[in-house]
């Protein structure tokens, strides 16, 4: 097969696919963990199923974009995917029993036949939840700073995590938001107003550490034609954040008006951030040590997989459009049949 | 402990673990469709119930297939970074085929099969169930090639210690692929076979006759009597076939020392690696050469001509054994249940009891397929190509030592509960059919 592409390019492509498929993952599978981590807020059990029927259809599809994430990163950029992967050894480990535990919950407590044991996967669910979240949150810190050892690189891992899972508790709101109605819904909207502003705290945090770590992000984002370029997209967070802050003052409102936007006010603030952590780092797959040419596999190998990736992408698209339609609306119940 | 040993130990705990649920997601979903178009052929409600039962184990055991699964896209990166440099550039296209062509069809069609009956016309149910277990089978055919080109490998070429894809056809249909496709397909199959001739079984003895049960015993009981002396065909075709290309594997199989003619057939030992002997053998005169070689002459290699580089022997031989006798064992079930079933109508106890027995047989006869197949291409990772040690990476003992301990732990947690829930839905059998994932009668 001969590249169809200027080989230089295929690395960029490849750390394009990369990026919207870890986005689509943060924000998917963000929800489904945020919901995991309010469970606990709730001691009704029908109230408990209701919030679990409305992430039960999505999970397994959101969960295969970290499984596609990831595997872009080992398939196009394997020395990359050894590196991060050896650094982060032990938070990945926790993340995957905490999405073990998170995933086989799911079923476990719907074929739970006492309440005890329904009650135990219960708290399987949200231990889980909250430890893929911590740890993802902790990676975020550490691949932030550089895997840069030492007391004040921990602690801002440390931040990170706490701040990741802020915001999927928050992102997990705004889908309660749209799926649940009654007082549940009314319960779902004071979660994300209580969890909206510590994570503004979070992302105005990353966003003044990174710069501060290399003086390579610093200049891409202070020196002077960029700076005026770039301004646009703090604007827009600080707007966002704002907009939807005073939305959420409002809510629920008549004919549960506006339900939707919320989540897709969360989605564009996680995009917006990443596009900027995105920015910072691009050309580098491993922080200021290896950029995407420098990690990537051979031409060939990858002209093969974005032919069948361009060819698959659309199929994939179209049915998980469908799958959307026909879980759409208000999450009352789940039945196998 | 060296690193790289418990690293290996921490791969083969989390694969084996995860080749169970496949193993019966693969066959369950085919098996599902074939109960949905059972009852849109007939309308006998009996073939519906059936479904629903199944339906749930499938759910549950998908389940920890992703789960587990996600932990393997990990373990290539944790554990073997050495891997992706050396062989990136032809497994990177396999795995990322299975994950575009496979794993979004699966979990995309799977919450239209599992919760919307309701929701969807009957076709698009219908097709959401083909499209799920198609997808398994997808899943099976590319991680089987990549797993395939690793014991026979052709199709590139090395350019400074690199291996780069010189023809993708060759690469996906090399010489052991067809032959382990369709060996570890039709294992999938004979361990679902066993597992709902099995449970089913285990229902009836128990006074449920409720006539889905019945269909599902007959419908275990005719994929048994018909794939069990398939696969002993396979496994042979197999063989043969590891006998061209991976003749050192062979001999450990067989514990076979010396090249010669008339080579016995070895039914038990204890094979001593350290005199290079086999202790208190018990044997078939020139079986070996037989099977091998279709004549008692036929000259088989042994294991000293691999002096230094063949696979440990004990562990390659007893793994085969268990295999091979559970197939036997297999063959002798299937044909006299079939038999009863076909002459009597019924099934005597014993013969009951016996299927009971063999719920989980298919699982300990594929892991021990594995262990076969596995164990048997050391010291290379890729035959010929890379080595195991070479492409160990550098995390210290006590990471992998802690999250071993971490993931073996839970792995027994997890199959406890999994057994546990197979169990006490087949107890509360169809009658109390279980409620719902969310309360009924929400408000509206
Ligand atoms: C013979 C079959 C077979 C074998 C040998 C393997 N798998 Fe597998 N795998 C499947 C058959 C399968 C499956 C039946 O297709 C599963 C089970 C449940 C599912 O979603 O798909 C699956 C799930 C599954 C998933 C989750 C997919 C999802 O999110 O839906 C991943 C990431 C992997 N596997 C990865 C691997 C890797 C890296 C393997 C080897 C090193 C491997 N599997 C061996
Ligand atoms: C699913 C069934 C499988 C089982 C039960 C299994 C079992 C094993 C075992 C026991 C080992 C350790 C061998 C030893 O240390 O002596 C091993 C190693 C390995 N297998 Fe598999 N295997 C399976 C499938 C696969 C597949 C499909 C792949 C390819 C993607 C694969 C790739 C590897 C690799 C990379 C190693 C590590 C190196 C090694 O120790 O050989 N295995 N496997
Ligand atoms: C009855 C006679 C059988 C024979 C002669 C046989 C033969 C073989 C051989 C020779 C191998 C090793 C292939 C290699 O060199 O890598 C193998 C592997 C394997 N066997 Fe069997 N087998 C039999 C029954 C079974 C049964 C009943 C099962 C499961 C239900 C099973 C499951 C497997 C699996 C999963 C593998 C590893 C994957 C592969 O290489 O195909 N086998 N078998």
């Amino acid at each position: 097969m001969t590249p169809f592409l200027p080989p230089e390019w295929l690395p960029v492509v490849f750390a394009a696919l990369m990026a919207i498929s870890i986005l689509a993952y943060v924000v998917l599978d963000g929800f489904d963990l945020g919901v995991g981590i309010l469970l606990p807020r709730v001691a009704e059990e029908a109230d408990r199923d209701r919030m679990i029927a409305a992430i039960g259809p999505f999970w397994d599809a959101n969960e295969t974009w970290l499984v596609l994430g990831i595997g872009l990163l080992l398939v196009a950029f394997p020395a990359a995917h050894g590196i991060i992967l050896t650094e982060l050894y032990l938070a990945v480990a926790i993340m995957l029993a905490g999405l073990t535990l998170r995933g086989v919950a799911f079923e476990f407590r719907a074929k739970a036949d006492e309440p005890r044991r329904k009650r135990r996967w219960d708290h399987a669910f949200v231990a889980g939840s909250l430890a893929a979240s911590l740890s993802q949150g902790w990676m975020l810190g550490r691949y932030v700073l550089g895997f840069a050892e030492g007391p004040a690189a921990l602690a801002f891992a440390a931040m990170a995590a706490v701040g990741l899972a802020i915001a999927y508790a928050f992102i997990g709101a705004t889908w309660l938001i749209w799926r649940a109605e009654g007082a549940l819904q009314r319960r779902a909207i004071r979660w994300a107003r209580s969890a909206i502003w510590p994570m503004a705290v979070g992302i105005l945090l990353v966003s003044v550490v990174t710069p501060l770590v290399s003086a390579r992000i610093f200049e891409r984002w202070f020196a002077l034609p960029e700076m005026l370029l770039l301004a646009p997209l703090p604007a827009a967070t600080a707007g966002l954040l704002l907009g939807l802050g005073s939305l959420l003052r409002h809510m629920p409102l008549p004919g549960d008006a506006l339900r939707r936007l919320p989540f897709w006010g969360a989605v564009a603030l996680f995009a917006l951030f990443f596009a900027g952590l995105a920015w910072s780092f691009f050309p580098y797959v491993v922080p200021e040590r290896l950029t995407i040419w420098q990690a990537a596999s051979a031409p060939e190998s990858l002209s093969i997989i974005l032919a069948g990736a361009m060819l698959v992408l659309p199929v994939i698209l179209a049915y998980t459009v469908l799958a959307w339609r026909v879980f759409g609306g208000k999450a009352r119940e789940l039945t196998y049949y | 402990m060296d690193p790289v040993i418990l690293a290996r130990i921490q791969f083969a705990a989390n694969i084996s673990f995860h080749i169970m649920f496949p193993t019966i997601t693969i066959a369950l979903g085919w098996v599902l469709l074939f109960f949905k178009l059972r009852f849109g052929a007939t309308g006998d409600g009996k073939w519906m119930e059936a479904y629903r039962f199944w339906v749930k184990v499938f759910a549950l055991s998908f389940a920890m297939g992703v789960v587990s699964g996600i932990t393997m896209s990990f373990q290539f990166g944790t554990n073997w970074p050495g891997y992706m440099q050396h062989v990136g550039n032809i497994a990177g296209p396999l795995l990322a085929y299975e994950i575009i062509t496979a794993f979004f069809l699966e979990a995309t069609f799977l919450s239209i099969m599992l919760f919307g009956y309701r929701r969807v016309p009957g076709w698009l149910h219908t097709g959401a169930t083909f499209l799920v277990a198609f997808g398994t089978t997808m899943s099976a055919f590319w991680i089987l090639a990549l797993n395939s080109w690793m014991q026979t490998p052709q199709g590139f070429e090395m350019r400074d210690g690199v291996a780069h894809a010189t023809d993708w056809w060759a690469i996906v249909f090399n010489p052991s692929f067809p032959y382990r496709l369709a060996h570890m397909l039709t294992a999938s199959a004979l361990t679902v076979a066993f597992l709902v001739a099995g449970m089913s079984a285990w229902r009836w003895l128990r006074g449920d006759r409720a006539p889905s049960v019945a269909a599902a015993l007959r419908t275990g009981v005719v994929m048994a009597a018909v794939l069990a002396p398939t696969q002993l065909l396979l496994g042979d075709m197999h063989g043969l076939n590891t006998l061209e290309h991976q003749p050192a594997k062979v001999a450990a199989m067989e514990a076979n020392w010396d090249t010669r003619g008339n080579v016995p057939l070895v039914l038990f030992a204890v094979p001593d690696e350290a005199a290079r002997e086999n202790r208190f053998e018990i044997a078939i005169p020139s079986g070996a050469s037989l099977i091998l070689r279709h004549e008692p002459g036929g000259v088989v290699p042994g294991l000293n001509e691999h002096r230094g580089a063949h696979p440990p022997v004990a562990p390659v031989f007893y793994a085969f054994r268990v295999m091979v006798g559970l197939g036997l064992l297999m063959i002798a079930a299937g044909l006299a249940a079939a038999f009863l079933l076909w002459r009597r109508g019924t099934l005597p106890r014993w013969l009951l009891r016996g299927l009971v027995a063999m719920t989980f047989s298919g699982w300990v006869a594929t892991l021990a397929g594995w262990y076969v197949t596995e164990i048997g291409r050391q010291p290379w990772l890729v035959t010929g190509v890379l080595t195991t040690a070479q492409a160990a990476g550098p995390v210290p003992a006590g990471s992998v030592g802690t999250t071993l301990a971490m993931y073996l732990t839970l792995y027994v947690l997890l199959l406890a509960a999994y057994v546990g829930t197979l169990y006490r839905l087949a107890a509360k059998g169809g009658a109390a059919v279980e409620p719902a994932m969310a309360t009924k009668g929400a408000p509206a």
